[in-house]
């Protein structure tokens, strides 16, 4: 049964899925009138910068926590390993809402006591918990990717006399780095989806316009459907940047 | 607000939760386990379709789907009687399209010998499917199928958004009423209590596979 479709094929079926929708729900075209006016697009397109932003930050932010987190829990002392094993465990098991819904009354309430309204924003909160969560999850790519490499790099780098330290840093990281930049860019995916979480604690990015355009327009159907194809647009192009990096770096079946 | 009154709120979200995530992978299981074997299916049409649905869903937010529902279906005549119904049906076709990439891949996993045999015994393709190669798919889907379910009940606190009184929703709404945050802490300890074991339960079953595959 093999069944691996081709890009073409699976976007025909996507074409196929956005046509039955409108048709299944019986959206209508004047409803779509919105967009046809620029204004709508540079309002929804601002909000895409900002959810490609927070994104952008948390992924970069989250390599050197995802990289603290993967050395600790794979050769910290134990008084390091512990506890961040169970933080990080504990942080992907939560939900994200919660974990931003938290972080933002816990913000808030300390940008208040310092007197920073920049830490009180929404955004500071999104921000923040995206950062820990993708770090977390990182992190537990990147030990993967470690724990991955033959056993020899290690032999081989400690019997030419490297330390630990140095084995890790020049021989064993540069070679996980390698191997975690797929899930990487996966993460980055997650990330842009992830954000529109935000919108619930007020963080006005992608989703957060759409409903402000449809509450004023009173279609909520069209535009979110517009949004949904915009999210589907930026994610579809990621997923062959991963299948592309896959390949480039060989480790794929095909 | 007691203290007992918080443990009250946050109890009943937390059975909202467990009732919304069952429900929710029902319906996930029911449509997921259809587009997977469409995925499968000699049509080549029905094959795209089923690659694009999946492929749509896995690349857009929750959000979006679950208002679409709650706010965007009343307008076409649809009418859910309740909030929970509208996250029931919203999370149930997102999470179908990652239940159906874990069936695929079971269904891909099956002998091609064993889909041979049934199709020279005259199947036909959904007795072949339902018969021969779905039973011994199955045990093969269950640890990613745990996995899927995690991130469901995860996922459900994004009914909160809706106005479905799960276990978040109930959090805010204590958090509201005591102005202290503390509940919000008990809360990710009842999510904790979900998920933790049940990914105990997916890593064990995983090792018990490979031991026996």
């Amino acid at each position: 049964m093999q069944v691996q479709e081709r890009p073409w094929q699976t976007l025909v079926g996507v074409g196929i899925v956005l046509l039955l929708l409108p048709l299944a729900f019986h959206m209508k075209a004047a409803r779509f009138a919105p967009f046809l006016e620029l204004s709508t697009w540079r309002f929804l397109f601002l909000g895409l910068l900002l959810t490609l932003e927070a994104s952008v930050i948390a992924i970069l932010g989250s390599i050197p926590l995802a990289l603290f987190f993967a050395l600790a829990r794979h050769s910290g002392p134990f008084w390091l390993r512990y506890p961040v094993i169970v933080l990080v465990e504990g942080i992907r098991a939560l939900p994200l809402l919660g974990l931003m819904f938290y972080l933002f009354l816990r913000l808030s309430a300390l940008g208040r006591a310092l007197g920073l309204a920049a830490v009180t924003r929404p955004d500071a909160a999104v921000i923040v918990a995206l950062w820990l969560y993708t770090g977390a999850v990182n992190g537990e790519a990147l030990r993967a990717a470690i724990l991955s490499l033959p056993r020899g790099q290690w032999e081989a780098a400690r019997s030419l006399g490297l330390t630990y330290g140095q084995a890790m840093r020049l021989v064993i990281l540069p070679q996980a780095f390698r191997r975690a930049l797929p899930p990487l860019v996966a993460q980055f995916a997650t990330l842009v989806k992830d954000t529109s979480l935000g919108a619930i604690i007020g963080f006005i990015e992608l989703y957060r316009r759409g409903v402000i355009i449809f509450q004023g327009e009173r279609n909520p159907m069209e535009t979110l459907y517009v949004v949904s194809v915009i999210y589907f647009f930026i994610n579809y192009a990621l997923g062959r940047l991963v299948d592309i990096l896959e390949r480039r770096l060989g480790f794929r079946r095909g | 607000m007691s203290t007992a009154d918080v443990w009250h709120y946050l109890l009943l979200g937390l059975w909202t939760t467990l009732r919304l995530s069952l429900a929710s992978m029902g319906v996930a299981l029911a449509l997921g386990t259809l587009i997977g074997v469409l995925r499968v299916s000699p049509v080549p049409p029905l094959r795209w379709f089923a690659a694009g649905y999946v492929e749509f869903f896995r690349d857009i937010p929750l959000l979006p789907v679950l208002v679409f529902v709650y706010s965007g279906l009343p307008k076409a005549g649809i009418r859910l009687p309740t909030s929970f119904d509208s996250a029931v049906a919203g999370l149930g076709v997102y999470t179908a399209a990652f239940v159906a990439e874990v069936v695929r891949a079971g269904l891909q996993s099956v002998h091609k010998g064993q889909i041979e045999a049934a199709l020279s015994l005259g199947m036909s393709f959904f007795q072949m499917i339902r018969l021969v190669v779905l039973p011994q798919a199955f045990r093969m889907m269950i640890p990613p199928l745990g996995t899927v379910f995690i991130a469901l009940v995860k996922n459900t606190s994004i009914a909160s958004a809706i106005a479905v009184e799960e276990l978040l929703y109930q959090a805010e709404f204590v958090i509201g009423r005591t102005f202290a945050d503390w509940p919000m802490l008990i809360a990710f300890l009842l999510y904790l209590v979900i998920t933790v074991p049940l990914s105990g339960l997916v890593n064990f079953l995983e090792r018990r596979l490979r031991i026996l595959f």
